[in-house]
Parts: C-alpha cells; sequence; structure tokens
C-alpha cells in the first residue's frame, strides 16, 4: 500500500504539472499537443546541462539536479517557441503544428544526444546518464497511518512541483494577467477590445506550458529513467492533456486525474508483484493508465467546457 | 485550358518543392557544419536506395536489388501516407496509423503467418485481415468521436500505446523467437513479398504489395474526385456545421472515413510486418505511421503527390543507413530532414495565402497606376 501511494504520486505530481501547462496554453485558446515533445526537449536540456556541470559537484550533490531542472523549463520554454510561430505567426493548423514539434523534438533530441555525446565526451552513446534524485522523509508526518506514506521517500521535486503549482493556480484564477489569458480562450475579441494585445498574451501562455513541460520532463528523467534517452517518450505528454481534458480544463480536478492515473499504474506494478506473475505481465499492466483514460472520458467528454475559442486562429478582422 | 491545367499543377508542387529545398538547405549546412560534406551525403542516400550506383556490391547484389528493397520499403509508407490523408480531408486526425498497423499486422501474423495455408489462399487473406482489423480500429475511434466526443488526437494515441502493449505481452508470452527477441518468423506463404528469389545472378526481392498500394491510390483518388461519398467527405472537413445544414449526416461521414483511413493503414502494417519484415519486435512501435503525416501533408493530401512525396522521405530514411557508413554523417539527422520538411508543409497554407494576397495588391496598384 505505502509502496504504491509513494510511486504513484511520484508519477502523477510530474504529470499534472505538464497538464498544468496544458491548462494554461489551451485556456488561452490554442490547442496543445505539443506537450510530448516539449517535456522531451526540456529533459534533454536539463539533462545536458547536468551532465555539463556534474563534475563540478561532489557525487551526491543535489547541486547539478536543480540546475537541471531551471535549464529544462528553459528548454521548453524556449522549444515551445516553435509552436508560437507556427500557431500565432504563420496561422498553421493547431493540431498539425503540435504534431510537428512533436515529431521535431524526437527527432532533434535523438540527433543531438548522440551529436553531442561524440563531440563533447567522445563517447558514442546515444543517452545522457544522470543519477537517481535522493530521496527524503518528512520526519514526524510521515508516521501518519496510510496518509504518512504521501510524506515518505519523497523525491525533491515533487515538493518543487507543487510550490510551482500552487504559484500556477494563483497566477491563473487571482490575477489579471490570468484573467485576460482566460478571456482569450474564451473570447479574444474582448480581450482586444479591452486594450490587451491577443497574440501576445498566448504567446505568454505557450511559453509558459513549454516551461513547465520541460519541468515535468526533467522529473521523469529523474525519477523512472535516471537517464536522458529517447525513452523520455512514452506518451506521458498525452497522457497529460488526457488528465486536463477528464478534469475539464480546472487545475483541481486534473490533479485528480494525475492521481488516479499514478496510482492505477504502481497498483497495477504492485499487483504483478505480490501475485509473483512473470515479468511480462508488466506489459500488460503498462496499458491500464491508457485504458482508464479512454474509459474515463468516455464518460466526461460529453459534456465538457473545453474553452470557446479554443483551436481557432485569432482573426482581429472577424467579427 | 491546357495552360490553366498546368498552372494549378505549378501552382499545387511549387510550395512542396520549396518546403523541400529549404529543409535540404538547411540540413546541408548542418552536415557541413559537423565537418562532412553535404553532396557526399546526399549522393549516398541515392546510392542506398538503388538509384545511384555504388562502388561495390556485396554478391547476388546490384543496384537493382537496392532499388527493389526500397520500393519493398516504402510501400507500407503510401497505404500509410493515404490513410492519414483520408482521415484528413475529412477534417479528422488519424495519427493512430502506427498502433493500427501494428494491430492489422500483429492478428494477421498470429492467423495467417503461422497457418502454413497455401500462397494463392494466404496472401489474399492477409490483405483482407489487414484491412478487417485496421478498420475496425479506425471505425472505433470514429465512433468515439462521434457518439462521445472524445478528440480522435487523444484516442488513437491511447490505443497505439493499448496495442503496442498487448500485441508485446502476447508476442513474449506466446510467439516469441527466443534468438531473436521478436515474434517467430512468418510462413514464406504467408510473405507479401517474394524473399531472395534468384534472377539471373541476383537475388531479389519483389514487393507484391506495391500492386495493391497503386491500386489504393487510384481507389482514394476516385473516391474523393468522381463519388458523392467522397465530397461529403470533404464537405465535412471543410465545415461541419455548414455540411450538417446541407443535410449530410456529418457522424456517418466521420466515422466512414475513420473506418476507410484504419483499413488504408492495417494494409500498411501487413504490407510492412508480413511483406517487409516478416516478424515483429516487441515494444516498439514504427516511425512510419507519424512520418505519414509529413509524407501526406508534402503530397498535398493528393493521392498522386503522396507517391512523389512517399518516394522522397522513405529515400531519406531508407539511404540514412548508407549515408552513416559511406559518408560518416549520423543516421539520425534523417528524421530530422523530414521534421523539417514537416515544418515548412505545416506552414504551407500561410504561405500560399501570403503569396495570392500580393498578387491581389500587385494587381490592384496596376489597375490604379491606368
Amino acid at each position: 500500500m505505502n509502496t504504491m501511494i509513494i510511486d504513484g504520486l511520484s508519477f502523477a505530481l510530474p504529470l499534472f504539472i505538464m497538464a498544468i501547462g496544458g491548462i494554461y496554453c489551451e485556456k488561452s485558446g490554442v490547442t496543445m499537443l505539443a506537450v510530448e515533445g516539449l517535456q522531451g526537449f526540456g529533459a534533454f536540456v536539463g539533462a545536458f546541462a547536468a551532465v555539463l556541470v556534474s563534475g563540478a559537484f561532489s557525487g551526491n550533490s543535489p547541486a547539478p539536479f536543480y540546475i537541471a531542472m531551471c535549464f529544462a523549463a528553459l528548454g521548453g520554454g524556449v522549444f515551445a517557441l516553435l509552436h508560437a510561430l507556427l500557431c500565432l505567426r504563420f496561422r498553421a493548423n493547431q493540431v498539425i503544428s503540435g504534431v510537428v514539434v512533436n515529431i521535431m523534438a524526437m527527432a532533434l533530441t535523438a540527433y543531438l544526444t548522440k551529436l553531442l555525446n561524440r563531440v563533447l565526451f567522445g563517447a558514442a552513446s546515444d543517452k545522457f546518464m544522470l543519477t537517481v534524485s535522493a530521496r527524503l522523509t518528512v520526519p514526524g508526518l510521515s508516521k501518519i497511518p496510510v496518509l504518512g506514506a504521501v510524506f515518505t521517500n519523497l523525491y525533491p521535486f515533487e515538493l518543487v512541483i507543487v510550490a510551482v503549482a500552487l504559484v500556477a493556480w494563483f497566477v491563473l484564477y487571482r490575477t489579471r494577467f490570468g484573467m485576460h489569458l482566460r478571456a482569450c480562450g474564451d473570447n479574444p475579441h474582448a480581450v482586444d477590445a479591452a486594450g490587451r494585445q491577443v497574440n501576445h498574451i498566448r504567446l505568454a501562455a505557450i511559453v509558459i506550458c513549454g516551461a513547465l513541460s520541460g519541468l515535468g520532463g526533467i522529473c521523469f528523467a529523474y525519477s523512472i529513467s535516471a537517464n536522458f534517452s529517447a525513452s523520455i517518450y512514452v506518451g506521458y505528454g498525452y497522457l497529460a492533456i488526457a488528465a486536463l481534458i477528464f478534469g475539464n480544463w480546472r487545475i483541481l480536478p486534473t490533479l485528480g486525474a494525475c492521481l488516479i492515473f499514478g496510482l492505477a499504474r504502481s497498483g497495477g506494478y504492485r499487483l504483478v508483484q505480490i501475485l509473483q506473475m512473470p515479468s511480462s505481465f508488466q506489459d500488460l499492466v503498462m496499458i491500464l493508465p491508457y485504458v482508464l483514460t479512454l474509459l474515463l472520458l468516455l464518460f466526461f467528454s460529453k459534456q465538457n467546457g473545453a474553452p470557446k475559442a479554443l483551436g481557432e486562429i485569432y482573426d482581429k478582422g472577424a467579427r | 485550358m491546357k495552360n490553366q491545367k498546368k498552372n494549378r499543377i505549378w501552382n499545387a508542387v511549387k510550395i512542396p518543392l520549396f518546403a523541400i529545398l529549404c529543409s535540404l538547405v538547411a540540413a546541408g549546412v548542418v552536415i557541413a557544419v559537423t565537418g562532412s560534406n553535404p553532396f557526399r551525403a546526399y549522393y549516398a542516400l541515392l546510392q542506398g536506395s538503388g538509384l545511384a550506383p555504388k562502388s561495390s556490391y556485396a554478391n547476388y547484389k546490384s543496384m537493382l536489388t537496392d532499388f527493389l528493397s526500397y520500393v519493398n520499403f516504402f510501400t507500407p509508407m503510401i497505404f500509410a501516407a493515404l490513410a492519414v490523408a483520408v482521415a484528413l480531408r475529412a477534417g479528422l486526425f488519424n495519427i493512430g496509423v502506427s498502433g493500427q498497423m501494428l494491430a492489422a499486422g500483429f492478428t494477421a501474423t498470429v492467423l495467417v503467418g503461422y497457418s502454413g495455408l497455401g500462397a494463392a489462399v494466404a496472401k489474399p487473406l492477409v490483405l483482407l485481415i489487414g484491412m478487417a482489423v485496421g478498420g475496425l480500429a479506425g471505425a472505433l475511434v470514429g465512433f468515439l468521436k462521434y457518439r462521445f466526443n472524445i478528440n480522435e488526437v487523444v484516442s488513437t494515441i491511447m490505443l497505439n500505446y493499448i496495442f503496442q502493449y498487448v500485441a508485446s505481452f502476447l508476442i513474449n508470452t506466446y510467439y516469441v523467437d527466443p534468438v531473436s527477441r521478436q515474434s517467430v518468423e512468418i510462413s514464406a506463404a504467408a510473405r507479401l513479398t517474394l524473399m531472395d528469389l534468384p534472377i539471373g545472378n541476383l537475388k531479389v526481392e519483389i514487393p507484391l504489395g506495391i500492386i495493391a498500394a497503386l491500386a489504393a491510390v487510384v481507389l482514394v483518388w476516385i473516391l474523393f474526385d468522381r463519388t458523392k461519398l467522397g465530397y461529403e467527405l470533404k464537405a465535412v472537413g471543410f465545415s461541419r456545421s455548414a455540411a450538417r445544414y446541407a443535410g449530410i449526416r456529418v457522424g456517418r461521414c466521420m466515422v466512414l472515413s475513420m473506418t476507410i483511413s484504419g483499413m488504408l493503414a492495417g494494409l500498411a502494417g501487413v504490407t510492412y510486418y508480413l511483406g517487409y519484415v516478416g516478424t515483429i519486435q516487441p515494444k516498439v512501435l514504427l516511425s512510419t505511421g507519424f512520418d505519414a503525416i509529413a509524407v501526406s501533408l508534402l503530397g498535398n493530401n493528393n493521392p498522386f503527390g503522396i507517391i512523389f512525396s512517399t518516394m522522397l522521405i522513405s529515400l531519406i530514411s531508407k539511404g540514412s543507413t548508407y549515408m552513416r557508413s559511406a559518408a560518416g554523417v549520423d543516421a539520425e539527422i534523417a528524421s530530422v530532414i523530414t521534421g523539417v520538411i514537416l515544418l515548412f508543409s505545416a506552414c504551407s497554407v500561410y504561405i500560399r495565402w501570403k503569396l495570392e494576397r500580393r498578387k491581389q495588391e500587385a494587381g490592384q496598384t496596376a489597375k490604379e497606376g491606368k
């Protein structure tokens, strides 16, 4: 039970921060399918930064990890500019643009990882090795039965994510900028009439989405795979999108969706262990979050409240 | 009249050509910066695909065998790109082509590939099963979209992973070859490519699927340019509400277009898994279905355009292995080139719009000048 909660949380929270990024972008009226690519590119930049600086710190210093987080957010944000360029400047179909960004991210990171490894480190490797992040347990709180597991064996990034998520919630629902952003998704003409540049706000939303996705990506790289390689692209970005649709484009229900995914996944793994099934059954367990997504969408897609202007290119002259 | 037609074709072709040129130049610069000769690299791409002679060949090999292997390689891509195009024309985005390919290929492998049926029965049966399974998978997505309003992008991707893990589980449990760690190779009778056929002093592979692929190109063209259904699908693609207003049953059209798209994806799957390779690697989803989006966009979603764009994109990925050995360029650059082409194609609507507006403005000023 405890391992299930611990592993479930460490999977759900990175997913959650990516989903928040998606909410920002989609709430501003721009369809965002590029989370997968953005998290991968962010993780790539972060991992590269970590590998570069790791020599300067002692073996178990947490500093490279925090540097990696900053650079992952930066990398995701910068790469998101590509989506912004295509959607806002070149008026491309936003769905196609999202897929383009994903394909570009996969191709570029695979190529660059190999190239940088060869040129800088002289190694023929297609991954950046990272360490598994250290874990911490909150004294006292972890002694509470059942719920204590939430405070046991935490990855430090989980705390960072919770902090960032709180800020993101506050900005989206309690600030002027957040209100403009949400208005861009429902009635961009009203925002324009109020004297704001719709495309500037959308640009900001896309970049925020990229940064948050990159953050989620590096957390996956540090917890699940302990390296950066093409295996970072296993569809968690799309899972985040499913979570936000299921959470009806609102932050708190989305957290619930992410927790369900995380617990379904870790619960499945536990089940394989407890029943002592052969390891090939893990493949079967891996489909749980995806099947669950589909099933939940069956019930929740019908009455969903997508932003009204989602996917529409803003045209000042149109009525 | 003739001139007009020529003009139309030129208009359709010039933007994809521009996209290709830009990305080749961009990739060429990258190759040059990393210390290789871009022209040498691009020539190696042609050599690897049997379109230019290599300096030496192994036994039983020649430019012809390389070329046939290239045809064998791009046959599934034609189907896959058609699958994307059919859905896209109706305003739907099928990024589940890879998953549908795997579902169809796996089912056909299990049902026919290991059955020991004769070639005359097995080969058509493989095609039929591929179409049926792919069509069902596509229809499911269309139905979910129409009945439950589930975004097809999300549902196809979820299905991609579900197919991938289920197939991987079944292969690892029942059909695994302990040496290669892949599924057991299918019987030669069920295989859609005749392998190692001795002709003269060569051993060639004859991809039978290419005939079906070319037939599919013509059929899709007929569907969209000559039938009422095709017209309705396009109407739905342009504007769902306008189509509904005109009395077109939009839901039926969406399900149908996804079904046809899935059938084509299924054919792509059997020509790949039971033609080009003959086995299935567990836990791996092909990139074909995603590259097919680039191919389809580059070919303007036009069936005949797709033949050319397929040949180009496949040339880049097929030739990349030889490029690595001959020119010392990382094979991964191939997908970067594909990505950049896709990037430029995504902007094609904007570029076309801009060009047209410039033409209009030029016409206006000319008139005012008079």
